[in-house]
């Protein structure tokens, strides 16, 4: 089916988005499209404006500064998966990026649109919750910054208003000790996860967890932080048992439900396992523990 | 129906300029606008990768992808294979190894295929099998089965590795060369085959045996909604 007419848009400038944005009537933004352009072709999808933002360079980027991990809304699946900074410092993004759909798609696709987009099976929104990220918006009134805590509302819904452009997404640059990982669980390569964990360990430097972090994919309606789970890890030392527990936690505090792929029982158990493999990850990566692959 | 607006596209080498309603996707413009009907439709999510085309070098779905949004870009479809230098003017290795390696059946996957194969082979010239069926993880065959296709694949490499020309080449570096001095190709920064250029409504690839192109740019311009 072809999407009902729009009028494009294309900015060259966030100035000139925003302000678009903030005069026409009902606005879409148009990022890598990979999920935009298959809505407005079943038209679940109907604007009669697009603001197409992939002419606006300075969103093109990928970079640390003040502290920050800073990803522009133009920068593609694709770019996190072939950033050496990503690779060397960023494990839980590294993991990511190629489980992403698929080679062309994450070509185009973009991280802020994804997060825009709040499919509840999208995978960057768990590291956003993982990492303590934040959405920077910008609108009329100028610049907001949401926590991803507050950013994901419902599947398909968020924080953000109509007039709003995201420009960037952003994580806390790492300590010395600290590590992450994200495990997905998916059908076949290409496919949304059937579940996935992103976990994040700071180390005090007795090797004592000083902060955790986990989000999770697919197992509730929006990207979902396990708490519990977090708690259970904070102040204790890494071992397999510890990881095991906080494993089960983060399965009870998620609500997948049963479909074709598998049953929410199943989805469950399958939270705990990636769970304790992801801290495992991390805590090697951290250059806490030697000894990874905890019990199965 | 919405306005129109006039886009260039650089398709195969060879620029046409025609108009687009804002909604038109790529893949539609090539298939109905063009006339260039090897790209496919196979579904309508974006899972499929028959519409696989590779815009400004790199693989795209063309049903993902809005013409407007490609306005400027050099766009390669399965119809340029057998034009670019390593073809020698027949088929490309990569279609010669589906011929080969009997990596189709019905064939409705394969121009997604090759164009995958194409970018993935552009950038790692010796990949893995691991590496091959990564860089097809986005194109579905129902019914050949991955299997030949990777053979397919690899039979491509193997034959542009044996061919001087393959790897950055000497052979097609020195036709370039030859070819700019008299004002032909442009052999780019590295003597590395960088694409088609027009001139004068003339087409040339740089090539020695140069065909002359699919078609020149005069066939085109303002003819692509006919
Ligand atoms: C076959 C297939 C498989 C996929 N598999 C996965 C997967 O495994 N994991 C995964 O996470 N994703 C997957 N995706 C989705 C993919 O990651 C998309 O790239 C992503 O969801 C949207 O990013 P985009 O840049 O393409 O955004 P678009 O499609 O352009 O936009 C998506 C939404 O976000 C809004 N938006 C985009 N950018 C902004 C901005 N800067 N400010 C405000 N609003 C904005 C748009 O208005 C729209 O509502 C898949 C998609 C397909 C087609
Ligand atoms: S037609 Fe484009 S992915 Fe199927
Ligand atoms: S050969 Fe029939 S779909 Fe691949």
């Amino acid at each position: 089916m072809k999407a009902a007419p729009f009028e494009h848009h294309e900015p060259t400038s966030v100035d000139e988005a925003v302000s678009l944005l903030e005069s026409l009537d009902g606005p879409t933004v148009l990022s890598g499209g990979q999920s935009l352009v298959p809505m407005l072709r079943f038209r679940l999808a109907n604007p009669d404006v697009v603001v197409d933002i992939n002419g606006i360079e300075e969103l093109g980027y990928l970079r640390e500064e003040d502290g920050f991990l800073k990803l522009g809304a133009l920068a593609r699946h694709a770019d996190v998966e072939g950033s050496e900074l990503i690779a060397e410092k960023y494990g839980s993004f590294a993991d990511a990026a190629p489980l992403v759909a698929d080679p062309q798609i994450r070509n185009r696709g973009t991280v802020v649109g994804s997060v825009a987009q709040a499919d509840p099976k999208g995978d960057w929104g768990s590291l956003l919750i993982a990492h303590d990220g934040e959405v920077v918006a910008r609108g009329p009134d100028g610049e907001r910054v949401i926590p991803a805590d507050e950013f994901f509302l419902l599947p398909y819904d968020t924080a953000l208003d109509e007039d709003e452009l995201i420009t960037e997404v952003r994580v806390p640059t790492p300590s010395d000790r600290e590590g992450s990982a994200y495990h997905k669980l998916k059908r076949k390569t290409g496919d949304y996860a059937m579940a996935g964990v992103g976990v994040r360990l700071r180390f005090d430097d007795d090797g004592v967890i000083e902060a955790a972090g986990i989000g999770m994919t697919a197992v509730d309606i929006t990207n979902a932080r396990a708490s519990d789970a977090e708690d259970h890890l904070e102040g204790e030392r890494p071992t397999p048992d510890l990881f095991e527990a906080a494993g089960e936690s983060a399965a009870e505090e998620s609500h997948p439900e049963s479909d074709e792929h598998g049953d929410a029982a199943y989805k469950e158990r399958m939270v705990k396992v990636l769970t304790q493999r992801a801290l495992g990850d991390a805590a090697e990566r951290a250059g806490v523990v030697k000894q990874r692959r905890v019990s199965r | 129906m919405s306005e129109t607006r006039e886009i260039t596209l650089t398709v195969n080498g060879t620029d046409h300029t025609i108009d687009v309603e804002p909604r038109k996707l790529l893949v539609h413009a090539i298939r109905e606008d063009l006339d260039m009907t090897g790209t496919h439709i196979g579904c309508d999510t974006g899972n499929c990768g028959a519409c696989t085309v590779l815009v400004d070098g790199e693989p795209l779905k063309s049903c993902l992808m809005f013409t407007a949004q490609a306005d400027g870009s050099e766009v390669m479809t399965v119809e340029g294979m057998e034009d670019l230098p390593e073809s020698d003017g027949d088929l490309h290795p990569l279609q010669e190894g589906f011929h080969e390696e009997h990596g189709l059946q019905c064939g409705y996957c394969t121009p997604g295929m090759i164009m995958s194969g194409k970018a993935l082979l552009d950038e790692n010239p010796d990949p893995s099998e691991e590496e091959i069926r990564e860089a097809i993880s986005g194109n579905l065959c129902r019914c050949t089965g991955y299997q030949n296709i990777v053979k397919s694949i690899e039979y491509a490499a193997e034959k542009l590795a044996a061919q001087p020309a393959a790897d950055g080449g000497r052979i097609i570096a020195e036709e370039l060369a030859d070819a700019q001095t008299d004002g032909g190709a442009d052999a780019g920064g590295g003597g590395e085959f960088t694409g088609y250029d027009i001139d004068d409504g003339e087409f040339t690839c740089g090539a020695e045996n140069c065909c002359g192109g699919p078609t020149t740019d005069a066939d085109h311009t303002g003819g692509g909604d006919t």
